[in-house]
């Protein structure tokens, strides 16, 4: 049973890295424009499209499709930034993107469903259905890659924001968006970067997310509900947060599982009700400002 | 260097600024007063693009500027800071002014840091700004405009909420920059400070200028003192 639950941790972690690649981009894009990106999980699914279409008929694979699907993903998240987000302005704007985001993601579903029909689909490699045997654990190939490049894509996430001056742009305007734009900070690049650099990592996301489960068009709304969760646990704009809140709860739900695969999902989100009551903002959330 | 001509400016059915016309010359301390709400801090969002002008133009050196983006005015040389300081908290004191600062260079690391001694806050470098007290943070945001290096500052209430003897330390900091060349726009409800700091002084009440002009003068304008001033100013003078 001891070993049972060691491998379900291990487990856990590596589809937690999966999940924080798929969350960070959320959690960054509410950071900066205070807006929760319905569309995520949509945009995961069609990530793991296009990594389906650039694999099954053009014979890419899976890893390097990602130099096409990430900078395709990111023009993705600027042109439904610039083109719908950017406009909307004044008190109803939080809810107003709720609204605008979800039709993008009905959009998004409906033309997946033209394109490629209601049949599942997942992504196929070698290394997808292969396994390393390391201190009697079975790690799998696409889980060890998935996490190590969901540990560089953070890092250079982190880099990003902490060591460029565009990053502390980004911070800035996170903080106070009309302090930033009168010293000087083009506060509408940032957010349309910004949009797009949290939509690029669903291509990420996506791919790894097509290797490891099957995939139709409406698969995104179970995704996205994962993802809130996460964020929420995590703190509402942590990156780092979105990364422990992934670990956590995917760790969780792989131990439960052993047991009560019908009670795993349920612990999932009783974990965030739990967390919440003890620490309000998540794992790294921010308290409220405090008022001068 | 800075002017406004007939600025006009509602909120609901409220007029803010009704015809507002103000000249800053270039080099000069000008001061900006009023009572509440008489449209001073309005004044300074329409100048720096946060608050559109309805009618009427701004200009600097010349040049119009009216209804720009407030990111555009501040590159043009407008910088400003605030009633209630705007800082960055979760951002380090040197972040914060290099967010500021045009590039990110380690020539401007040495800029930044030679503001931050010239403010007396250099020692807090690494510290993050949300640590600071309110004095410093009033400090650190008039460090954080002057590493841009603007033609005009605006500064709204340098002198409110901080302890008399900070009041004296940031007059004293703006008298250097003065002599140094800086242009000033300062709205201020410290009158001695103003008094003993400004060439010019502007008067708004209601949103329209009823005097301006050197503080000798202005302090005994009956408009000004009908408007604002009356016995407050008689007595700490």
């Amino acid at each position: 049973m001891a070993r049972q639950v060691y491998q379900a941790v291990v487990d856990g972690i590596l589809v937690g890295g999966v999940y924080a690649l798929m969350a960070v981009g959320l959690t960054l894009i509410f950071g900066v424009l205070d807006i929760i990106n319905i569309a995520q999980g949509v945009l995961v699914i069609l990530g793991a499209y296009l990594s389906y279409v650039l694999s099954v008929r053009l014979h890419i694979d899976l890893f390097v499709g990602l130099a096409i699907t990430v900078p395709a993903m990111f023009v993705i998240g600027v042109v439904l930034q610039w083109a719908f987000i950017r406009r909307l302005r004044g008190r109803e704007r939080t809810a107003m993107t709720l609204l605008v985001t979800y039709a993008a993601a009905l959009i998004i579903e409906g033309s997946l469903y033209e394109a490629f029909g209601p049949d599942y689909k997942q992504l196929s490699a070698p290394y997808v259905t292969s396994s390393v045997h390391v201190l009697g654990f079975y790690l799998p190939y696409i889980y060890l890659y998935g996490f190590a490049l969901a540990v560089v894509i953070i890092a250079g996430i982190y880099a990003l924001l902490y060591r460029t001056r565009f990053g502390r742009s980004v911070r800035a305007t996170t903080q106070d968006e009309t302090a930033a734009r009168l010293i000087g900070i083009d506060t509408s690049r940032v957010a349309t970067l910004t949009f797009g650099i949290g939509v690029a990592v669903t291509a990420v996301g996506g791919m790894m997310f097509g290797a490891t489960n099957s995939f139709n068009p409406n698969s995104g709304y179970d995704l996205i509900s994962r993802l809130l969760a996460i964020i929420i646990l995590g703190g509402l704009g942590s990156i780092g947060g979105a990364l422990a809140a992934s670990v956590f709860m995917l760790t969780l739900e792989s131990v439960v599982d052993i047991w009560s695969p019908q009670w795993a999902i349920a612990v999932f989100y009783a974990a965030l009700v739990v967390v919440l009551v003890v620490r309000p903002t998540g794992f790294f959330g921010r308290a409220p400002a405090r008022a001068q | 260097m800075l002017r406004t001509e007939g600025v006009r400016k509602s909120y609901g059915g409220v007029r803010a600024l009704d015809e507002c016309t103000i000249e800053v010359g270039e080099g000069t301390v000008a001061g900006l007063i009023g009572p509440n709400g008489s449209g001073k801090t309005t004044l300074f969002n329409v100048i720096t693009g946060y608050a559109k002008a309805e009618a009427g133009n701004v200009y600097l050196a010349g040049t119009k500027i009216t209804n720009i983006a407030p990111d555009k005015v501040f590159t043009l040389g407008i910088g400003r800071t605030f009633q209630l300081t705007r800082i960055f908290p979760t951002l380090t004191v040197m972040e914060n002014m290099l967010v500021a600062s045009r590039h990110a260079r380690a020539a401007d690391r040495k800029r930044a840091m030679a503001q931050l001694e010239f403010v007396g806050i250099a020692g807090h470098h690494a510290a993050l700004a949300g640590t600071l007290s309110y004095g410093q943070r009033k400090l650190l945001e008039l460090a954080y405009v002057l590493v841009a290096d603007p033609a005009v500052m605006l500064l709204d209430e340098p002198a409110g909420g901080v302890n008399p003897s900070l009041v004296n330390y940031i007059a004293d900091r703006i008298r250097e920059l003065h002599a140094a060349g800086k242009t000033f726009l300062i709205v201020e409800h410290n009158m001695e400070f103003v008094m003993g700091l400004c060439d010019r002084i502007t008067v708004l009440d209601s949103g329209t200028v009823v005097a301006a002009g050197p503080p000798d003068i202005v302090r005994t304008d009956r408009r000004v003192l009908d408007a604002y001033l009356g016995e407050d100013v008689e007595d700490s003078t």
